[in-house]
């Protein structure tokens, strides 16, 4: 693979190309065109990209222009061109034409797309071009969340995928993941499984605490800085759907129906209550005339928003108290061994996450380490693996699979007892994740 | 003294974390990195009852301020709450400033030395978090003579060790522009040897010589004369162990968990002496010597005569890098220049990773992070991975002997150890 000393970026001005184009400017060392729909947009960019990873070192190499008047000579003269245009083969596809007619040979093009086919979108591009395309899902912000899902199409030639996946990790200090082209790739698959379903139930028990109690369900005891419900709200519900949609078009799993989108998440965006970034969606947050700040949850039955409820559920104390004093095993224990609706759903949602991560492990990702990282590193959750050693290795994963009527994955069941689960621990430190 | 005392090995609790953030407090960074440790070591909570049973296991707790930031003092009987065999265990905290962790492995290896105990578990913590930054800086002022040179001062420290800075550049008349130079090289080899330690809290973080270099403006404010962010240390939690033992313990643990005995390094030679309180009555003290921090190079030159080494004997510093200016005049404190020529060591690659003296592959304070009573722990259990070939990605080939620079205050206390084969 060529070196990388110049890159275009496509789409500088939005949230993610700035916060990309940082990175590669600053840990790269790289010049790079900032590209957006008019100049003053992409000087706009610029600033975000300083501002991102807090140095002015960058501000002298990054040269703003825009698609109109500078995309050709920008592409011709890069050694990668980093694509972050809006998640839509509409207007993906155009620009790839545009791209594909700039590009030297041995340029790197890739996508930033959390779920578009990187296979389809290779199609632009001649053969060498197809061979040097692929997905490199960063993740919102980047500097601070370091998560790079590398996608590679069966176009791609090995050799490049790990120059590439080289300079991703040692240069850009990503933390690499590599996915095939497989809807949603990795993190989002496993990610959006469990919102998705958490959102089902929440709707099961609308009446015994709906989103609140279910996000209480599955807090940081359960090894997750924010509670799933939350992470759509905070997400956005349109990008939810998004994501769900195009995952239950194009799979069949045995998660498959898990994947519809509750009917209350439709009424929601139809409405135009998006989540936090449109004022109010599965919660709100209401600033009183003292500036006090009030809390709200979306009633699922009523649709009206009441205040958002307190918790006193015995098991989830005792065992946030584990976690606190760092007994993550002895906090498993008392999930495990708690009784009573909150439980088995904690212990359902457990043992879905573990068991649905473990088996993409064939179809969307080579080994389980990928998989992990992608739940570690993009989602701040603690990884499947981690899990099955805080509950005691394989066997006592696969019971409370089993109590669950939750398929148990052939990676669990071949696994060694005795013997860590988890790998990526000099990588990551799974118990981290964990809130007391 | 290098018959007597061995290293067994220990862990470090990941210097990027924030406690308080995870809901979770000095206590359970004591429980994981003691469980890591034994675990790492191979050595189990049954072992230690059985030791406790014949009084030949301590405990020597390193921390500085855990009252001021953790509202909890008597540390050193914390260990009891981490596991139970720890009941009955001999235990107390040591308190140094910055070099608490090397007062609690002074006070394991006399213990050991007098042939006390066979087995001691000297434990670096502390949690500093739990404050915004401008009140950790005011409780760190208590580490020089506060009322003198901390009250009402915001960020003391960076303050007295740019005045360091400023007195190098004057009393050995350097360039300004090749001193500051020097002293961002000592910056980015930091960060770029953190970026191979899994452990370090600036291993994602963004530094090159560039930024380095571009001292002043939002990016990288001055906090102390001449001395910017990139210069300093930052503070974070963590906690570091590492055990010693006795000759006739090592040679029991090789047995038991299959090591050969002559790989566990030694304890080779140690040094402590503490300059004057205030950085200006140092300042004053040294006017006419060499040596601009006399005491810290009396220190370094008593651990090798102890040792019967000298720095051509030595393959890999751990040194105390506060500030880059401390970690400048650290230099000729070693040995490896002249005093006053130390940015010909730092120009010619001396002490960057693969030079011929490397000084904190680990990323050192700037890289890897300081929790002040930690450090001095990490130092050694640092030592103890280059010495026995195990610090994987930050790993200098073939070395033999390690030597590390502990400070407390403004180079007050100053603890040197060397550990080797």
């Amino acid at each position: 693979m060529r070196e990388i000393k110049t890159v275009t970026i496509l789409g500088a001005n939005g949230a993610m190309g700035s916060g990309s184009a940082g990175v590669i400017a600053a840990f790269g060392g790289a010049k790079v065109h900032m590209l957006a729909r008019d100049v003053e947009k992409a000087k706009q960019g610029i600033e975000a990209a300083v501002a991102s990873v807090k140095t002015d070192t960058i501000r002298a190499r990054m040269i703003p222009g825009s698609y109109d008047a500078d995309l050709e000579k920008a592409v011709a003269e890069s050694d990668w061109v980093f694509e972050l245009v809006a998640e839509s083969y509409e207007v993906k596809e155009p620009i790839n034409t545009r791209i594909a007619k700039a590009r030297r040979p041995g340029t790197i093009v890739s996508t930033v797309s959390s779920g578009l086919s990187i296979g389809r979108l290779a199609k632009a591009y001649d053969e060498d071009g197809q061979k040097h395309y692929y997905g490199t899902h960063f993740f919102n912000p980047p500097y601070k969340m370091i998560l790079c899902e590398l996608v590679t199409h069966s176009g791609n030639d090995k050799k490049v995928t790990q120059a590439l996946g080289e300079y991703l990790d040692k240069v850009l200090g990503r933390a690499v993941v590599y996915t095939n082209d497989t809807p949603a790739f990795a993190g989002n698959r496993i990610g959006f499984q469990l919102m998705n379903e958490v959102a089902h139930f929440a709707e099961k028990y609308a009446d015994k605490g709906g989103i609140a109690l279910l996000d209480e369900i599955m807090s940081g005891y359960t090894g997750r800085a924010m509670g799933p419900l939350a992470t759509a709200d905070f997400v956005g519900l349109d990008v939810h759907k998004a994501i769900v949609d195009n995952i239950y078009d194009n799979t069949k799993d045995e998660a498959h129906e898990t994947f519809k989108l509750p009917g209350y998440f439709q009424k929601l965006i139809d409405a135009g209550k998006l989540g936090m970034k449109s004022g109010g969606g599965l919660t709100k947050v209401v600033k009183h005339a003292d500036g006090k700040r009030e809390k709200f949850v979306y009633n699922i039955k009523t649709g009206e928003y009441d205040p958002y409820p307190k918790f006193d559920i015995p098991f989830i104390k005792e065992a946030r108290q584990k976690i606190k004093e760092s007994d993550y095993k002895g906090a498993m224990e008392v999930v495990k061994k708690a009784s009573g609706l909150e439980a088995d759903i904690a212990r359902y949602f457990i043992s879905r996450y573990i068991s649905y991560s473990l088996s993409l492990v064939g179809e969307v990702v080579d080994t389980k380490e990928n998989t992990d990282g992608a739940m570690g590193f993009g989602f701040n959750w603690v990884p499947a693996s981690a899990f099955v050693d805080f509950l005691g290795g394989p066997k006592e994963t696969i019971k409370l699979m089993e109590a669950s009527k939750i398929p148990v994955p052939k990676l669990l069941k071949d696994a060694k007892e005795g013997k860590k689960f988890y790998e990526l621990g000099d990588k990551l430190d799974a118990r981290s994740l964990f809130k007391g | 003294m290098s018959e007597k005392v061995f290293v067994l090995g220990g862990e470090q609790t990941d210097f990027q974390r924030n406690w308080t953030k995870e809901g979770k407090t000095f206590m359970s960074m004591m429980r994981e990195v003691l469980d890591d440790a034994l675990e790492k070591v191979g050595i189990s909570y049954d072992e230690i009852k059985r030791l406790n049973k014949e009084n030949r296991v301590a405990v020597f707790v390193g921390n500085f301020d855990a009252e001021q930031y953790a509202n909890q003092g008597h540390l050193g009987a914390f260990l009891t709450e981490v596991n139970p065999a720890l009941f009955g265990v001999p235990g107390a905290r040591y308190e140094a400033a910055c070099a608490s962790g090397s007062v609690a492995l002074d006070a394991a290896i006399t213990h050991i030395r007098a042939e006390d105990y066979d087995l001691a578990i000297v434990l670096g913590v502390e949690v500093m978090k739990t404050v915004s930054s401008s009140v950790g800086g005011d409780f760190l002022g208590t580490a020089a003579y506060y009322d003198k040179e901390a009250k009402g001062v915001q960020f003391p420290f960076p303050k007295l060790f740019g005045k360091l800075a400023d007195v190098i550049l004057e009393r050995y008349e350097l360039k300004e522009e090749r001193f500051m130079d020097a002293l961002a090289e000592i910056s980015r080899i930091n960060y770029a040897n953190a970026k191979r330690n899994p452990k370090a809290q600036t291993r994602t973080w963004f530094m090159n010589k560039e930024h380095a270099m571009a001292r002043g403006g939002d990016n990288n404010m001055a906090v102390g004369g001449r001395l910017c962010i990139t210069d300093c240390s930052q503070v974070t939690d963590g906690a570091a162990v590492t055990l010693l033992a006795s000759k006739g313990y090592a040679k029991e643990y090789a047995k038991k968990t299959g090591r050969k005995f002559d790989d566990i390094p030694r304890i080779k030679g140690w040094g402590h002496r503490v300059a004057p309180i205030t950085f200006e009555a140092k300042k004053l003290e040294s006017v006419g010597d060499k040596y601009i921090l006399p005491w810290t190079r009396q220190t370094v030159k008593d651990a090798y005569k102890r040792a019967d080494l000298d720095v051509k004997n030595i393959d890999v510093f751990e040194t105390h890098d506060c500030f880059t200016s401390s970690e400048y005049a650290a230099i000729s404190a070693f040995g490896i220049s002249e005093p006053g020529k130390e940015h010909i060591a730092i120009e010619e690659g001396t002490i960057d990773f693969g030079g011929k003296k490397p000084i904190n592959p680990s990323g050192g304070l700037i890289g890897v992070g300081h929790p002040v009573g930690a450090s001095g722990v990490r130092m050694m259990l640092d030592l103890y991975k280059q010495v026995t070939n195990t610090a994987g990605d930050y790993q200098v080939k073939g070395a033999k002997n390690g030597l590390m620079l502990n400070i407390g205050g403004s180079a007050t206390t100053n603890f040197v150890f060397i550990l080797g084969k």
